[in-house]
């Protein structure tokens, strides 16, 4: 089962990068006037109470509205208003890194929109990358002042994060090697679900069901490529389905209990993974969903295996998560270089290491064997590590700087 | 209609031996104070006691036990803190941290961009099973904290039962229940985790004086004084010298009971016999020698309960004799509605919860009294726990449980 969030908003969005210009310039754009004052409402939707700094976002006055001057630590707003011709991404940076400590991405001509962040004394600046035009940076303003404001949750003297974004040119070496590691396990797959079909076809109900857990095991290790998969993943793995696929014959090995009308079942599934193997070196993963599915393996094992949802006889749904970990530590592998100096990664690899420790002290009892402490602490777990994976798909969202 | 007979047969071999069954202070008896579902200013989130037991009631609750899944005293201590902070956060309001692009928002956003202070209350309590083996705190454990026993005719389900933490969050909207909940369960996964959760909600007077429960009779017409910090003093806060560790002072206990009204039963009732299992009129709250919801009923002068009888709720649970003065607690309960049964009946109830200095004396001392009441024929107790209020978190650098974890 899989999720393709990540690519789904990159299509609209290129959507948009195509035709934005063209529609706004025949629509003669939007009704209100940049920085003119709104409603009532849209005045309490914005931030009343804190500090509001109007600027400009244009490829020529990037930046406009906001100087040394003016500038101010503390929790603040500044009213982002493109006045350029094109949709723009606006992004308030440190210029001497050229962290992002917050963005506004797709403003559309004549619109603001307010950009909330907490600075420290520092040296920041915007930039403003409207489509097809090369990216603007405006007057870096040198901020100075005592910490950074008071406020809910803020560490003295800490400023809103600030991180370095990554473009597609980073992630297409890391999705190239990924591609690669895929093809690297999908020979063991053909032959794990060849040995499936031939226990199958031969009326051997124990090899069949000892052979269909190594082949699910062996699908389910590859999580973050089912994006690339595409439609015939639901096919193979589809977890509403008890009549095709694994869980088709997952169902009648351990429903019926023989094997019985399940060769045809298993020649599709043969079919249609080798089918997959012949086709990937076609593939063309899009790098921009790595970040996604570093966290979403995981979403989708608490999803799908944790509640017990994908059982259909073999008991053995934390056997796949553990399936599920190691293709999440494969990705994560994999992203390490970029992940280093963008998300605390101690943190991260502690929780994968309590998720394992976790499994292996379960072992592979059936979820509904689990005593409560036993449930409550897998759930703790895991509920722990997707939230410690979840900034990860937010830094890793590609990012244009240029 | 056949089994009309056989109900009024059962109910009066019930009433006539006081012997069987269990009961909850549905309706008690003492001097008057009505709790009246919101109206007055938020208390702050800083005090020597917790908010959420003397503040009037919120329109609506929700009870949220949890298992603490903290492997050792330090995660422990570090649950504590988070919880601190978040309540915190949550009860004064605010801008949500920006977080940039580092994370997803820290803010589910249901309160929209900057949730407003003051529309949360927030109270958090232990339970005995936390000062097992696993944290050490065994030495720590206030003294009349127990794991709340069956009671006679209880009929308790352990999946609804106990637990090591209590949250009991109030507002006077579900939407602020729902982010308060979402956003604590956020910053705790891996160190808590929910046991069971029941919701409830306070019912605004009709069309005067106490709420009613989903009985149709007023309740809580009789809790001590609030405004008396004297008698608060005496029934509820824990204090020095009552050989409780140092921590537990300014804390109280609180019994929390999921009580099921078998409300179809119930409605098949005569009037009368309604009234006289309560000891009240059900339209004007009065004890049934009276007028008035406030007056005081007379026991003395109705030795044989010829007007109010012997059997009936307020006069068990509360004879109003200078012996029982120091059973009296605080009833802060909340009706709570969730659906259907197999049998097609409704699943409503009271969430019974009780505040109070020493669960023996008090609590347990008065549903002993009511075992076997008439009423017990109508509820079916099944869930709920002992738990103990923490001390209030005093300022801005304290937090829960400070001194129990030092």
């Amino acid at each position: 089962m899989e999720r393709v969030r990540g690519t789904t908003a990159l299509a609209a969005a290129a959507a948009v990068a195509l035709t934005g210009a063209a529609v706004w310039q025949l629509s003669g754009g939007a009704g209100a006037a940049p920085g003119a004052g709104g409603t009532s409402q849209q005045q309490a939707d914005g931030y009343p109470g804190l500090p509001h700094t109007s600027v400009q976002a244009s490829p020529g006055g990037c930046g406009t509205g906001w100087s040394s001057t003016r500038a101010a630590t503390g929790l603040q707003v500044f009213d982002v208003a493109n006045s350029g011709i094109a949709p723009a991404d606006v992004q308030l940076i440190e210029p001497a890194s050229g962290a992002v400590l917050g963005e506004v991405e797709g403003l559309a001509p004549n619109r603001s929109r307010p950009l909330l962040v907490r600075l420290a004394a520092g040296s920041y600046a915007f930039r403003c990358l409207q489509q097809d035009v090369d990216a603007a940076t405006g007057p870096t303003v040198k901020v100075t002042g005592s910490g950074s404001g008071s406020g809910s949750g803020s560490g003295s003297g800490q400023g809103t994060p600030a991180v370095v974004p990554v473009t597609q040119q980073d992630l297409i070496p890391v999705a190239l090697a990924y591609q690669h590691w895929v093809a690297g396990q999908l020979p063991g797959l053909v032959a794990d679900v060849d040995a499936l079909h031939s226990a199958v076809a031969s009326g051997d109900l124990a090899g069949a069901k000892q052979r269909w857990l190594t082949a699910h095991l062996a699908y389910e290790r590859l999580g973050a490529a089912y994006g690339a998969f595409g439609d015939v993943d639901d096919e193979i793995n589809g977890p509403r389905s008890h009549d095709t696929g694994f869980h088709g014959v997952e169902y009648g090995l351990w429903h019926q209990g023989s094997t019985t009308g399940l060769e045809p079942v298993a020649a599709k599934l043969l079919t249609d993974v080798k089918g997959l193997a012949a086709g990937w070196p076609k593939v063309q993963l899009d790098p921009a969903v790595l970040g996604v599915r570093a966290h979403e393996i995981v979403e989708n094992a608490v999803e799908f295996e944790l509640s017990g949802r994908t059982d259909y006889g073999s008991d053995s749904n934390l056997a796949t998560v553990g399936a599920n970990l190691d293709g999440t530590t494969e990705v994560l592998t994999l992203l390490r270089p970029l992940l280093t100096s963008r998300v605390p990664m101690p943190q991260i690899d502690a929780a994968m290491a309590a998720a394992r420790a976790q499994l292996a002290a379960d072992g592979n009892t059936p979820l509904g064997s689990l005593t409560q402490p036993q449930r409550e602490k897998l759930n703790a777990v895991f509920g722990d590590l997707v939230e410690q994976l979840a900034p990860i798909a937010a830094v890793l969202e590609v990012r244009r700087t240029q | 209609m056949s089994a009309q007979p056989k109900d009024v047969a059962r109910r009066a071999v019930l009433a006539g031996a006081l012997a069987t069954g269990a009961a909850a202070a549905l309706t008690g008896a003492s001097t008057a104070r009505a709790t009246t579902p919101s109206g007055d200013a938020p208390r702050g989130f800083h005090g020597v006691h917790q908010a959420g037991v003397l503040t009037p009631k919120r329109r609506v609750a929700a009870f949220v036990s949890f298992d603490v899944t903290a492997g050792d005293r330090a995660g422990l201590t570090d649950l504590f803190g988070t919880l601190t902070d978040r309540v915190r956060a949550l009860t004064t309001g605010g801008v949500p941290e920006p977080l940039g692009i580092s994370a997803p928002p820290a803010d589910s956003g249901v309160l929209g961009p900057v949730p407003p202070g003051g529309l949360l209350t927030a109270l958090v309590a232990v339970g005995a099973s936390l000062f097992d083996e696993r944290f050490g705190l065994a030495a720590r454990r206030p003294v009349r904290l127990s794991t709340m026993p069956a009671f006679p005719d209880d009929d308790l389900d352990p999946s609804v039962c106990h637990g090591d933490l209590l949250l009991q969050l109030e507002a006077d909207d579900t939407d602020v229940i729902a982010s308060a909940l979402r956003d604590i369960a956020r910053h705790t996964r891996g160190a808590m985790q929910v046991r069971w959760r029941v919701d409830g909600f306070a019912s605004p007077p009709r069309p005067v004086g106490t709420p009613r429960n989903l009985m149709g009779f007023r309740d809580g017409t009789a809790n001590p004084d609030t405004g008396d910090t004297r008698l608060m003093d005496q029934l509820l806060w824990v204090d020095a010298g009552q050989g409780e560790p140092a921590w537990a002072t300014n804390g109280s206990y609180l019994a929390v009971r999921l009580i099921r009204m078998l409300v179809e039963f119930w409605d098949r009732v005569g009037i009368t016999e309604q009234e006289r299992m309560f000891g009240r009129r059900k339209d004007s709250g009065a004890p049934l020698d009276g007028q008035a919801e406030t007056d005081t009923p007379d026991f003395g002068a109705d030795p044989t309960g010829d007007v109010i009888p012997m059997d009936s709720h307020i006069r068990l649970a509360n004879p109003r004799t200078a012996q029982t003065a120091a059973q009296r607690l605080l009833r802060r309960g909340f009706n709570y509605d969730r659906g259907t049964d197999a049998n097609g009946n409704l699943d409503m109830g009271l969430v019974f919860c009780a505040f109070q200095q020493d669960l023996e004396r008090q609590f347990a001392a008065v549903q002993r009294r009511l075992a076997g009441e008439p009423l017990v024929d109508y509820i079916r107790p099944f869930g709920g726990g002992y738990f103990f209020v923490l001390p209030g978190v005093r300022d801005a650098n304290d937090r829960y449980a400070r001194d129990l974890l030092a």
